[in-house]
C-alpha cells in the first residue's frame, strides 16, 4: 500500500471516529484495473475502501452540492485541479466552508483510462501500482503491465497550474515537486487566429454530435443552479430537440454561464462521451477574463467570487 | 441461400454498389471516434472497430425526429406527416446491436405499431459484421449473443482474413445480394468452420458475466438498500441511456416559435433526468438518483423480462465504458447476485 493511501485511511478513520465528519468522499477501486470510483464512507470500519493511485481522475467536489443537506460535516478528497472546486462551491454559497473538511492530495498527474485501455488488458482487478519515475508497473489479477507515463497521462495534466491542492485542512501526502506549468493558452491562440467561418465550421461540427447527456454540466462544480436553464420547461429557453441549433445554444450558454467562474478542472472534457473539446470554450473565456480583469483562475483563493458578478471603477469598458 | 464469399479487396466495390442503389449507413471515424453515418461510397468506411460510440439505433429510433408539422392559419388545420426515409442499407452493425433492434421491435412493433419506427425498420436492410475481436467492456455472451451470429440481420459478413464469409439470412438479404452477385462467389464449404475460428477471440476474451438468477433476485429487490448505495456516485447525466442500444424512452414536444406554423417532434429522454418523471402539479415519483438508477437496472433486467420475455441489455459495454463515475452494469449484475 502506498503512503498516501495509508495516510488517507488513517485520517478518514480518525475524522469518522471522532465524529468530526459524517462522511468521507474519496476514491475506491473501480470495476476495471485502471479505473477508480467515487466512494462515500460513513463508518471508520470502511476506510479500507479508500485508495489513492494514478487513476483517481474524477473531481469529487460536485458531490458536496448533492450532499449539502447532510447534518454533519463532509470530508472530501481533492487534487490540485479540483481543489479549486471547493472554493467555487463555497463562494457560490452552496455549502458553508466550515461544513467541509478538505483532504488535500498532491498529485503528479493522472492517467487516462481511454489511453490505458488501448495499451493493456484493463479488465483485471488492480493489485498494486509501482511508480518507477518514467514508467508505471500496473499489477493486476490478469498480469503485470508496464506503461510509459508520458503515453498515458491525461492531456490536461501536461499543463497543470497547481499540482498541490490550493486548500487542504489535512494534507495527506507530501507536496509533489513537479513544476507547475500555468497554461500558455497556445492552443486557444490557434483558434483565436481562425476566421469566423473557420471557427464556426470547427465548432458546429463538434456540437453536431452532442447527445445532450449533460455529463459536462453534471460533473461541473460551477453548475449548481437550483433549476438549470436547460431543465426549465416553462419557458423552455433551450429546446430538447437534438439538432445543431439547440446544441449550439446549449454549449454556448453553458460556457457563458461559467465565464469568470470555471475553475478549469477539466472534468467536462473527461466526461464527454462524444469527445467534444468542451473545455476549450471555457479556456477561451478564462483567458479573456484573465487578460481583461487580471483574474486568477477562479477557486484559487477562498475569497473572491465571480469577476463578472462584481463591479469596480477601474474595470475596462471599451465597449460602452 | 447457400453461403457466399467476398474477396477482401472487393468490399469497397460492394459498398460502392450498395450506395448507388440505396442510402448507405456505415461506421466511419470522425474526430477520432467511430460513428454510424450516411456515406456516399465505401470510401472511409472503417472495419477495424469493436463498437461504435453511439449504437446504430439512431437510424431506427433517432435521438430526435419530427413527427408532423401543422399550420393553424390553414382553415382545415391539416396535419402534414413527415415523408418516410429512402430505402437504406445499414452496414457493419455488430451482433449485439442487431439483437438490440430485435428488442426494439418488441416495443415498437407490438400492440401499438409505431409508424415512424416501422417505416425505417422496413426500409432498412441490415448487413451485420461478426466480431473478430471484442472490446474490454464486451459481455454479449451473458445474454446468449454470439459474436458470430446475428439473428435479425439480413446478411451477416465475417472477416476470414483474405475474404468475407457472406451469410444471406433473409429474403431482404437475398434481394440485396442479388444486386451484387457479380462480386460474390459461392463459399467452398470451408466458411462455417473458418468463422468459428475467426470469432473465437471475441468469445473467449470478453467479460465472463452470467445473469442467471438475476431476474428472480430483482423481483424482490425494489426496496433493497443497494440502490441508495450505488446511486451516491451517480451524477445524474444521461450518458448511459443515450449510448445504450436498447433504451427507447422519449419525450414529445411541440415547437411553434409563437407563429401559426409549427411541428411536433419526439426526442430521446432519459430516466436518469429529474424532469423525466416530473408531473403536472410538481409531483415527482422518482425524486432522487436512488429511484432513477433503480429504474434503469430494473427496466433492463426485470421489467423488460416481465413484459417481453427478454433482457433489455445486450452486453455491448457502452455504458460501462462511458459512465464517468464507473457505475458499471456488469458489476451491478454481480452485486445483485451477491447481496442478501
Amino acid at each position: 500500500m502506498n503512503k498516501v493511501t495509508e495516510n488517507l485511511r488513517q485520517t478518514a478513520a480518525k475524522l469518522l471516529k471522532d465524529q468530526e465528519v459524517e462522511m468521507v468522499i474519496g476514491y475506491g477501486l473501480g470495476s476495471e484495473a485502471v479505473r477508480t470510483q467515487p466512494v462515500f464512507i460513513t463508518s471508520p470500519d470502511d476506510v479500507d475502501k479508500l485508495v489513492w493511485n494514478p487513476f483517481c481522475v474524477n473531481g469529487l467536489t460536485k458531490y458536496l452540492s448533492d450532499l449539502k443537506t447532510l447534518s454533519g460535516k463532509i470530508a472530501v478528497c481533492v487534487k490540485g485541479c479540483d481543489s479549486r472546486g471547493v472554493f467555487r462551491i463555497t463562494q457560490d454559497n452552496i455549502i458553508p466552508r466550515d461544513k467541509v473538511v478538505v483532504l488535500g492530495i498532491p498529485c503528479a498527474g493522472q492517467m487516462s483510462y481511454t489511453k490505458l485501455a488501448s495499451k493493456m488488458d484493463v479488465t483485471g482487478q488492480l493489485k498494486e501500482v509501482d511508480d518507477k519515475g518514467e514508467t508505471l508497473v500496473i499489477k493486476t489479477s490478469n498480469g503485470d503491465f508496464t506503461v510509459k507515463k508520458s503515453e498515458v497521462i491525461l492531456d490536461k495534466c501536461l499543463k497543470c497550474e497547481s499540482h498541490n491542492p490550493v486548500v487542504a485542512d489535512h494534507m495527506v501526502g507530501d507536496k509533489v515537486s513537479v513544476t507547475d506549468t500555468p497554461d500558455d493558452y497556445d492552443e486557444i491562440k490557434k483558434y483565436e487566429a481562425m476566421s469566423p467561418e473557420e471557427k464556426a465550421k470547427f465548432w458546429l461540427s463538434q456540437f453536431d454530435r452532442c447527445i445532450r447527456c449533460y455529463a459536462c454540466r453534471n460533473s461541473c462544480p460551477g453548475c449548481t443552479c437550483r433549476e438549470c436553464i436547460f431543465d426549465a420547461i416553462k419557458p423552455d429557453w433551450v429546446g430538447k430537440e437534438m439538432n445543431l441549433d439547440e446544441n449550439e445554444l446549449f454549449h454556448l450558454t453553458r460556457a457563458f454561464h461559467l465565464a469568470g467562474r470555471c475553475v478549469d478542472c477539466g472534468e467536462c472534457d473527461r466526461v464527454c462521451p462524444m469527445d467534444i473539446p468542451i473545455r476549450l470554450l471555457n479556456k477561451k473565456l478564462l483567458k479573456d477574463c484573465k487578460e481583461l480583469f487580471g483574474m486568477e483562475t477562479p477557486g484559487s483563493a477562498e475569497e473572491g467570487g465571480s469577476v463578472l458578478g462584481q463591479y469596480r471603477l477601474e474595470d475596462p469598458e471599451e465597449f460602452m | 441461400m447457400a453461403n457466399k464469399s467476398l474477396k477482401k479487396d472487393q468490399l469497397k466495390n460492394l459498398l460502392n454498389k450498395v450506395a448507388q442503389n440505396s442510402q448507405l449507413i456505415a461506421p466511419i471515424q470522425s474526430d477520432g471516434i467511430t460513428l454510424f453515418r450516411p456515406v456516399k461510397s465505401g470510401e472511409g468506411v472503417v472495419l477495424e472497430y469493436q463498437n461504435s460510440v453511439m449504437p446504430p439505433k439512431d437510424y431506427f429510433f433517432p435521438m430526435s425526429e419530427k413527427m408532423f408539422s401543422y399550420d393553424t392559419s390553414d382553415p382545415s388545420w391539416a396535419i402534414k406527416l413527415e415523408e418516410g426515409v429512402p430505402s437504406r442499407v445499414l452496414f457493419g452493425a455488430r451482433p449485439c446491436d442487431v439483437k438490440s433492434i430485435l428488442l426494439l421491435d418488441k416495443v415498437f412493433d407490438a400492440e401499438f405499431r409505431d409508424d415512424l419506427y416501422l417505416d425505417k425498420r422496413n426500409k432498412t436492410t441490415i448487413i451485420a459484421l461478426s466480431c473478430n475481436e471484442c472490446r474490454h467492456t464486451c459481455f454479449c455472451g451473458a445474454f446468449g449473443i454470439s459474436p458470430g451470429e446475428a439473428e435479425g440481420a439480413d446478411i451477416l459478413m465475417t472477416d476470414l482474413g483474405d475474404r468475407y464469409l457472406v451469410e444471406v439470412l433473409t429474403e431482404k438479404g437475398e434481394k440485396l445480394a442479388a444486386t451484387c452477385s457479380d462480386l460474390l462467389t459461392d463459399d467452398d464449404g470451408s466458411g462455417a468452420g473458418a468463422k468459428e475460428k475467426a470469432v473465437a477471440p471475441a468469445k473467449e476474451k470478453q467479460l465472463n458475466i452470467s445473469i442467471e438468477g438475476v431476474k428472480a433476485k430483482l423481483d424482490n429487490m425494489f426496496d433493497h438498500p443497494i440502490w441508495a448505495t450505488e446511486s451516491l456516485r451517480c451524477m445524474g447525466c444521461g450518458t448511459c441511456t443515450f449510448v445504450c442500444p436498447t433504451c427507447h424512452c422519449f419525450d414529445i414536444v411541440d415547437f411553434n416559435n409563437q407563429s401559426s406554423v409549427g411541428y411536433r417532434y419526439r426526442c430521446a429522454d432519459s430516466c436518469q433526468f429529474g424532469n423525466f418523471t416530473r408531473a403536472a402539479g410538481g409531483h415527482q415519483p422518482r425524486p432522487s438518483k436512488t429511484e432513477r438508477i433503480r429504474q434503469r437496472f430494473m427496466h433492463k433486467l426485470r421489467y423488460f423480462v416481465d413484459r417481453y420475455g427478454d433482457t433489455a441489455c445486450v452486453g455491448c459495454g457502452r455504458c460501462l465504458e462511458k459512465c464517468p463515475v464507473n457505475l458499471d452494469i456488469a458489476q451491478i449484475i454481480n452485486k445483485v447476485k451477491e447481496v442478501g
